[in-house]
């Protein structure tokens, strides 16, 4: 009786844990089914008797969902791509090539990019931004999100390159490839899986990202996912049935990818912990 | 025989691209920002009049710029002495039950992933006095509504636990795969001679996680001072500037009133913040730690 009460009480103290982290999505969804805020009041906790999803139909439509969301998915797929490849030439240059004390001095500056606390350097970016003439475009917020990444997106692939074994360019050498035919043909597909790693760090970071993309960009159009739902907000905020609906809309693609790439996620998340 | 590896043209070409983003959106920010912070300039007019130290003066007899500090600093104390305990507590936990390790690892990592913004509006809905899932729950026990995120009194402590309850599995999972990562001799020489599951927790994989729990708090740390969105979607600053935090502050004169100069002071004050709360817990606090460790 002791022995059970002891090996149980973990569980039970873990699962109210998993209580508080999983209920709000389910008050959430619940709610999205909701005829209306009156219901909701009536029946916090519990599924409703009769399914309204018509909350889903006018949250799509209300909240322009589709627009913030293929916004947001081809900037954070677009900045990724090409913070990796920039990011993996870059780590190529200083883990493979031989430039003597180049190599060292230049890892080594973009390490400090770590440390600095991004968010205060808002202002100068915003500065930037305005000078290059694509405020209000997509290009205030690419930019400066495959910039962003770059520090992070450099260690992690450095450490990667610099652990693959001297004798494979010696042997590509010897059949006379070029710095650019090694970088390509061989290292590029070795590094794979840790750009996968990188990339879906990138990808999540810049699909999450609010504080830019809420004051670089005013048109509605451009908006992306994050700053959408925050205006929709705004706007319905009587309507919490319809509310709910467009969290589910911005939750559940999110919680898709977790639950098929989630080893992937866990380990490339905690390692660009140190990105803070 | 390595010629095509020492070749500097393709050195340079390689590196170039990166290192252009990389001066342009790290090393230039700092320095504009250092120069702008001694300057008046609105942001957009020509012309850019030097001020001297008026905007750190300024900023420092403000009122409601401590008021914004001290709750980056809130920030930092809600994290120390309420998250750590329950990440240690709850990594212990999980790192020693046999079942459902995976499920729960998976499950409390969830709310990392996901944007802050929404998670914002999620946790409104949540507070909200007359609908949402908190006064819903008091109610049960009769307690009355509270109107937490327009009470100055509950309002900062929602948006703490709204942020905890964000990024306590985030840390978890860092302190586990650390406890996991001890190697299991240790644990059963202690078994061996005796020792109670509490007694090996406490003094066999804790101090062997001390270095991982320090990361786990300068982490927090360099997260506190970041934190700006959180606030912007629940409370805007409000009620009354009472949840500012020292990014909402820079934003709110930079951006919405044009104070260019004097956003850049604060900036540059956010930077030193960190810099001292930084400096002062490796000097004080971590090296202790490492000395108990040995």
């Amino acid at each position: 009786m002791l022995r059970n009460l002891k090996k149980s009480l973990p569980h039970v103290v873990l699962l109210s844990y998993l209580l508080v982290i999983l209920f709000p999505f389910l008050f959430v969804l619940f709610s999205s089914v909701k005829k209306d805020n009156n219901e909701i009041a009536l029946n916090p906790f519990g599924i409703p008797k009769e399914f309204v999803f018509n909350n889903y139909v006018e949250a799509w439509v209300n909240a322009k969902i589709s627009t913030y969301f293929f916004n947001s998915l081809y900037i954070s797929i677009f900045a990724s791509v090409v913070t990796i490849l920039l990011g993996a030439m870059f780590a190529f240059a200083v883990t493979r090539m031989r430039q003597g004390k180049w190599n060292g001095i230049l890892f080594s500056l973009v390490l400090i990019g770590m440390l600095i606390p991004n968010n205060a350097l808002m202002l100068p970016i915003y500065t930037i931004v305005r000078k290059l003439g694509i405020l209000n475009t997509h290009w205030a917020l690419i930019i400066p999100y495959i910039a962003n990444a770059i520090p992070f997106t450099i260690i992690i692939l450095a450490a990667f390159m610099r652990s693959l074994p001297r004798e494979i360019e010696e042997a590509a050498v010897m059949d006379g490839l070029k710095a650019q035919g090694i970088f390509a043909r061989i290292i590029v597909p070795l590094t794979i899986p840790a750009m996968v790693t990188v990339f879906i760090v990138n990808f999540l970071g810049n699909w999450n990202e609010f504080l830019l993309a809420n004051y670089f960009l005013s048109n509605d159009e451009l908006r992306t996912l994050p700053v959408g739902m925050v205006q929709f907000r705004d706007q319905y905020q009587m309507n919490y049935a319809q509310m709910s609906a467009g969290i589910v809309y911005s939750v559940v693609p999110v919680i898709i990818i977790y639950a098929i790439l989630q080893e992937k996620i866990i380990e490339g998340v905690t390692a660009g912990g140190v990105k803070g | 025989m390595n010629k095509a590896l020492k070749n500097p043209l393709v050195f340079t070409l390689f590196v170039l691209p990166a290192l252009f983003l990389f001066l342009m959106f790290f090393v230039y920010p700092i320095f504009s920002s250092i120069y702008y912070s001694l300057t008046s300039w609105n942001g957009v007019s020509d012309t850019v009049k030097y001020t001297g130290l008026t905007n750190f003066k300024k900023a420092l007899g403000d009122e409601r710029f401590w008021i914004s500090a001290k709750n980056n600093g809130w920030f930092i104390i809600f994290s120390c002495f309420v998250q750590v305990p329950l990440i240690v507590l709850f990594s212990l936990l999980i790192a020693n039950v046999k079942k459902l390790k995976g499920l729960y690892k998976t499950a409390v990592f969830m709310p990392a992933i996901m944007s802050t913004a929404v998670i914002g509006i999620l946790w409104g809905f949540i507070y909200e006095p007359n609908i949402g899932l908190i006064n819903k729950i008091i109610g049960l026990f009769g307690v009355d509504p509270i109107y937490w995120l327009s009470d100055e009194r509950f309002a900062m402590l929602s948006i703490l636990i709204t942020n905890a309850w964000q990024w306590t599995g985030f840390y978890i999972v860092m302190v586990l795969a650390a406890i996991l990562s001890i190697p299991g001799e240790l644990d059963e020489a202690a078994k061996i001679d005796g020792a109670t599951g509490v007694q090996r927790a406490l003094r066999i994989t804790l101090p062997l996680i001390m270095p991982i729990i320090s990361i786990v708090i300068m982490l927090s740390i360099a997260g506190a001072m970041k934190a700006a969105d959180i606030v912007i979607v629940m409370t805007k600053g409000g009620p009354a500037g009472s949840t500012e935090v020292m990014a909402t502050y820079m934003i709110k004169y930079a951006i919405t009133n044009f104070k260019y100069g004097y956003g850049n002071a604060i900036a540059v004050l956010i930077f030193m913040f960190t810099l001292v709360v930084t400096a002062f817990y490796q000097l004080v606090i971590a090296r202790r730690n490492e000395r108990i460790e040995y």
